[in-house]
């Protein structure tokens, strides 16, 4: 038996686990919708700052899912952990940021070029986390609750313990994020099943 | 059993598997020094398919590598709902719509030859190829599909090549893979496909065993490769322990091999580790360059081909060993009998993938 065990979802302007607002847009703050998150955080990682924004928000989902539930570190060996990731824009929102750098600024900046393939959030959950398991980034046209419900199944029968996933929307200022742990022989949270899938992850199911 | 075959290729070095074949086995390499491509106008070395027509590249190699597979299989498999394609590729046609590179291409892909299930785009950096066949396996093996066309390609941009250029990455020479002169990569474009089923009829001439494939993160850094071969040291493990193989049963591994001094040298500490390094080995970016997301489709297809010619392919550009732990680099084609091959590759945000192939 697997189930949904926690969850994380930002939108544009809120920030939910398991459902409930967790931080709301501050309009008034100087500081960026993602870096009010990460101040509210309270953690120390500068390297959040040199990340890109499809890096950052795949970051803050799986932090705000350790704040409530530092089971996903402890519970687990080092290969346990996979990472099932996908959403329909891949880097697109970098890409732009690198195409203007040699179109309009002068030179190819290497910093954001490095951030121009949609995987590297995954490396960068498994530097923060000493995550050394299976790894997924796929592009879908469209949110599909059935990738996440078969590439999960998948990385369970081959031998994976848990699974963080996550839809990472990001795109010119939209914010359309989850991210959602998947584990076996838990006594609480949602049965991994579709409908449970759309509801923690599904952009036009926010809480 | 999960099976691999109907290989094919389109690259500069040929239209089709046998063409690829032909000049990978005369050690002809598809790298041409290209003028003023470069960010400065510099003349840049490029495995570039100068045929290639400019408007939607990406769209076009799709439908052709897979109008050529179907020829080396039972047609009636691909509008079916038990067959899945999945696509590998970094950067998808990035010139015809940067917000959206790949959805126009795979709606005209789906049309083209009523593909009844939604193809999947595997976007892992480097190991996209390796990490698309190891998921065709597990779809395969989970009982979701029986078949899986595996498509790799990645077609060479301004975006990307100016992006290497600003890492410092890219060769002046054509590149030298694990070579002591080594010093950067070649950039490749091509695409190039596998089928893999449950089904062994499907297949027009015969295929191989396709054994479950692995990945692993390196956990260091997200565009250095690891100094210990982390990732790559555990997805081969895995992968050997899954299957039951041992190293010693391995007749030839298709490293990834880039010719950066890092990239090489982090795989050679890898394969010491684990106690591989006298293994033969290979690395193709000579004769294809790099081709990103295509290449790990490509050189599994160019290895299939080497076990069922009994060949062993030299690795080009390689003349003198430039790593700290020594590899067994295969400076010579040479006829072998090669039962059982290892395919690996590694990217950047710190991911590897391997996989195994045997002959039946």
């Amino acid at each position: 038996m697997r189930s949904i065990t926690a969850y994380c979802q930002i939108s544009e302007d809120a920030c939910y686990v398991n459902g409930d607002v967790v931080a709301q847009k501050n309009e008034e703050s100087p500081d960026s919708w993602f870096k009010q998150l990460y101040k509210d955080l309270a953690i120390e990682y500068p390297k959040f700052y040199k990340m890109d924004m499809l890096s950052q928000a795949g970051f803050l989902g799986s932090e705000f899912i350790k704040q409530t539930y530092p089971g996903l570190i402890s519970s687990y060996a080092e290969d346990e952990v996979a990472l099932l990731f996908a959403n329909s824009e891949s880097s697109a929102d970098t890409d732009i940021r690198f195409k203007e750098s040699y179109q309009d600024k002068g030179s190819p900046s290497p910093s954001l070029f490095v951030y121009t393939l949609p995987n590297i959030v995954l490396g960068e959950l498994a530097i923060r986390n000493k995550f050394y398991g299976e790894n997924m980034f796929a592009v879908l046209p469209k949110f599909a609750p059935d990738f996440f419900l078969q590439y999960g199944q998948i990385m369970f029968e081959t031998g994976s313990k848990a699974v963080l996933a996550g839809w990472l929307g990001i795109l010119e200022g939209k914010v359309e994020v989850s991210v959602f742990l998947i584990e076996q022989n838990k006594p609480d949270g949602l049965q991994f099943n579709k409908q449970n899938v759309i509801k923690c992850a599904s952009p036009d199911d926010q809480a | 059993m999960t099976y691999i075959g109907a290989e094919e290729i389109i690259s500069p070095l040929g239209q089709n598997i046998q063409e690829n074949f032909e000049a990978v086995r005369e050690n002809r390499s598809g790298i041409s020094l290209v003028p003023k491509v470069g960010f400065n106008k510099e003349d840049i070395h490029l495995a570039k398919i100068i045929t290639l027509i400019k408007k939607n590249k990406f769209e076009f190699l799709l439908i052709d590598i897979l109008e050529k597979v179907l020829k080396r299989i039972d047609a009636s498999i691909i509008p079916s709902e038990k067959t899945l394609v999945i696509i590998s590729s970094t950067k998808g046609d990035l010139d015809r719509d940067i917000s959206n590179p790949f959805a126009p291409a795979v709606a005209a892909l789906m049309k083209y030859f009523n593909l009844k299930s939604q193809p999947l785009i595997v976007s892992n950096a480097c190991i996209s190829g390796v990490l698309a066949i190891n998921a065709a396996n597990n779809f395969i093996k989970a009982g979701l599909y029986e078949h899986a066309i595996v498509i790799g390609c990645d077609v060479i941009s301004d975006f990307v090549l100016y992006g290497f250029q600003s890492l410092f990455a890219v060769s002046a020479l054509p590149c030298l893979p694990f070579d002591k002169s080594r010093s950067g990569i070649t950039l490749g474009e091509g695409c190039s496909a596998v089928v893999v089923s449950k089904t062994r009829e499907i297949y027009t001439s015969s295929p191989l065993e396709l054994l479950s494939g692995t990945s692993a993160n390196d956990a260091n850094h997200i565009s250095g490769p690891s100094r210990t071969g982390e990732g790559l040291y555990r997805t081969i493990k895995r992968t050997l322990e899954q299957n039951n193989v041992s190293a010693d049963e391995i007749d030839f591994i298709s490293a990834h091999g880039t010719a950066t001094v890092f990239n090489d040298e982090m795989e050679a500490i890898a394969f010491d580790r684990l106690n591989m390094s006298d293994i033969p080995l290979n690395s193709l970016k000579g004769y294809f360059g790099h081709t990103l997301g295509a290449a790990g489709i490509t050189e599994t297809a160019i290895s299939i081909q080497m076990m069922h010619h009994k060949l062993l392919v030299k690795s080009l550009g390689y003349s003198e060993a430039g790593t700290s732990k020594t590899l067994n680099i295969a400076t010579e084609n040479r006829t072998s009998e090669l039962n059982t091959i290892l395919k690996t590759a590694s990217g950047f945000g710190g991911c590897n993938a391997s996989l195994v192939f045997r002959k039946l």
